[in-house]
């Protein structure tokens, strides 16, 4: 009788260590979610996404003005919202992504003179305009003092409502966006797997289907393993040192580029894949290669018709997983892509992907964390939309199968 | 005068230092039912990977001695393995359809054959399905995964992929050993209906299968073959004693 107590405390005890090792992760998950998700929530909207991350500075002149603004303020508008009867404008008080006071456009009526605004830098500019959303930083007067944003809107919209006429108002885009680095990111995602994904794969039917299992497939084999170990920050160094060069020699670019991250990428990659494209074809039953045999279809054929479709979940899953390396990946990525944030992205020059966005705006002094929060929720929300649209296939892919 | 397909003579394999067959020589007759029988190990399935070559693609393992089909010598050097495979078909232990739709299944042979025409390769699907009694229950989900039929309906559809590439000879490796008495007697109904056109070889456990569809009895045992002749001789008066205590239940 006391054995079996003795070895239901011992089982009891055990168990318990495997619950509580496995509580461990779930514990440091939800902590890294709810830190990114507490200091990032708050940024976090469409505009984001598709801003840019440079503001654009705007200097607004007006010429003399005749007919004023008749609108009243309109009733949406709030408490905050400081409104000129005058001139039409609403301003209100805000605090932008890097975290500073800022003054924000909330409205502007239809018959405000504002719209009769030019650009004071280029006079043939059409497209410029004064828009809800805008910063406006400081209204500069011809007779007195200028009105400066770090006053406050209040005190920006009482100075222009007593006067008829201004120099100049200074204004721009939001900025702060990922439009850029989404994009980078993008096609640095494509082109990688481009790369990677035939030579992987390729490389993987090889190993398992053709290559005999002498002395010179298990050296490339423990090539391979040992390329997956290899911190990835030497790849960049690779990169910096091979791919770099051979872009700025074989294409437009004039130094570190897409292109050169992309080809960089896939070499990390490559190891990744080809293991798992290997263990995905080697759970391929040995039945559906002598089936094939059997009917007389030599080994490329099965190889290519019978095995490779049956082992495509498997490789499927690959992707995913080296997709989401791309997105992660910044230590190699500062070398061999760049670290500038840019707007205007093309594939033979600089700009960055959303993991070293964060890593740019984390050297930032002061840091942004809200930022680099917000990012780290818009690259996890990406992976998870990929893993689903990944499950869904090798589902679908499955059924008709 | 018998009309053989198969001349076998002296045949030898050896699977690393292990022989699992020895000098067996016999003759197999053409739109003829060969059952071979004998205890488990006893090489029959070996033997039967021997006549579509099957067996090359077992890292270590050495065959000697002649297998005659069509008086040609298919161990012999510079034979066409691919053509060779085309006019003998097989049919494995375990129903193995590939995970494509059913009728991709059927013209999977044919189209590594080079074969393109969609009326043709359509023609093809029909007749097999039809020869392999599995028209009726298919016609109407060719597109379906060939993995959602029932067992017995995967290893009819096995066979018809088999006739899909309009074989001389058909092998069969256990087909029923994975499946149910109705499932079983839907196999055995079915080949007797193919031994009109086809030379069958079939590796079976059962004596009663043997008995009931066979034309031809082998009985191998340890490597070698015992005895071979009509099954209504080996299964009423065997010239052997093995091969009687074997048929009667007493080994094996």
């Amino acid at each position: 009788m006391s054995m079996s107590n003795k070895r239901k405390r011992k089982d009891f005890v055990l168990q318990a260590i495997t619950y509580a090792a496995s509580l461990i992760g779930v514990f440091i998950l939800s902590l890294i979610i709810i830190f990114i998700f507490k200091n990032g929530v708050g940024l976090i909207n469409w505009d984001l996404v598709t801003n840019d991350y440079h503001a654009q500075y705007y200097n607004g002149g007006i010429n003399e003005i005749e007919i004023f603004s008749k609108t009243v303020k309109p009733s949406e508008l709030s408490e905050s919202d400081f409104y000129s009867n005058k001139w039409g404008l609403a301003l209100t008080d805000d605090i932008n992504r890097e975290g500073r006071a800022i003054v924000v456009v909330s409205y502007l009526a239809n018959d405000s003179p504002l719209h009769d605004m030019y650009d004071k830098n280029d006079l043939e500019n059409n497209t410029f305009a004064l828009e809800i959303g805008n910063i406006v930083s400081s209204i500069k007067f011809e007779n007195k003092e200028s009105a400066l944003s770090v006053y406050g809107a209040e005190k920006m919209i009482n100075a222009l409502e007593n006067e008829t006429e201004f120099r100049e108002i200074v204004f721009s885009s939001l900025g702060g966006g990922i439009r850029g680095s989404l994009i980078t990111t993008l096609y640095t995602i494509f082109f990688t797997l481009i790369f990677a994904l035939p030579t992987g794969v390729c490389s993987a039917l090889y190993l398992t289907e053709f290559a005999k299992n002498n002395q010179f497939t298990r050296i490339i084999r423990g090539m391979i393993d040992m390329l997956t170990g290899v911190p990835s920050i030497i790849f960049g160094l690779m990169g910096l040192a091979v791919f770099v060069p051979l872009t700025i020699r074989y294409t437009p670019a004039s130094g570190a580029n897409i292109l050169s991250g992309s080809l960089t990428l896939a070499v990390i990659l490559l190891p990744i894949i080809i293991r798992s494209t290997e263990e995905s074809l080697k759970i391929v039953p040995d039945e559906y290669r002598f089936a094939s045999l059997a009917l007389g279809a030599n080994k490329t054929q099965t190889t290519f018709r019978v095995v490779l479709p049956s082992a495509l979940p498997g490789i499927l899953t690959a992707t995913l997983l080296a997709i989401g390396r791309v997105i992660g990946e910044s230590a190699a990525l500062i070398f061999a892509i760049g670290t500038a944030v840019k707007d205007e992205i093309s594939i033979f020059g600089k700009s960055t992907t959303l993991a070293v966005h964060i890593w740019s705006l984390m050297t930032d002094e002061p840091a942004n964390i809200e930022l680099a929060s917000t990012i780290s929720i818009i690259i996890l929300i990406i992976v998870l939309v990929l893993n689903l649209l990944v499950k869904l296939l090798s589902k679908a892919y499955l059924r008709n199968a | 005068m018998v009309n053989n397909i198969f001349t076998i003579s002296n045949l030898n394999l050896e699977y690393g230092s292990f022989q699992a067959l020895k000098q067996i020589s016999l003759n197999i007759e053409n739109k003829k039912v060969t059952a071979l029988i004998g205890p488990s190990g006893c090489g029959k399935t070996s033997f039967l990977r021997c006549l579509n070559r099957m067996n090359d693609l077992i890292s270590d393992c050495k065959v000697s001695g002649d297998v005659l089909y069509h008086e040609e010598n298919i161990y012999g050097k510079n034979y066409n393995v691919i053509s060779l495979r085309t006019k003998v078909g097989m049919v494995f232990q375990k129903p193995n359809p590939f995970p494509m739709s059913i009728y991709e299944n059927i013209a999977y042979g044919p189209k590594c054959q080079g074969l393109k025409n969609k009326n043709e390769l359509n023609r093809i699907v029909e007749m097999s399905l039809k020869k392999s009694a599995l028209w009726e229950e298919v016609k109407d989900r060719l597109k379906n995964s060939a993995l959602s039929l029932s067992g017995g309906q995967q290893q009819r559809l096995c066979i018809a992929r088999a006739i899909a590439m309009e074989p001389e000879v058909i092998l069969m490796d256990e087909p029923t050993s994975a499946l149910d008495p109705i499932a079983t007697l839907k196999i055995e109904q079915l080949i007797n209906d193919l031994k009109e056109n086809y030379a069958i070889v079939i590796v079976t456990h059962s004596m009663q299968q043997a008995a009931r569809i066979s034309d031809n009895t082998a009985f191998f045992l340890m490597g070698e073959l015992v005895e071979y002749d009509e099954t209504d001789i080996i299964f009423s008066t065997p010239s052997n004693s093995k091969t009687e205590e074997y048929i009667t239940g007493r080994f094996g």
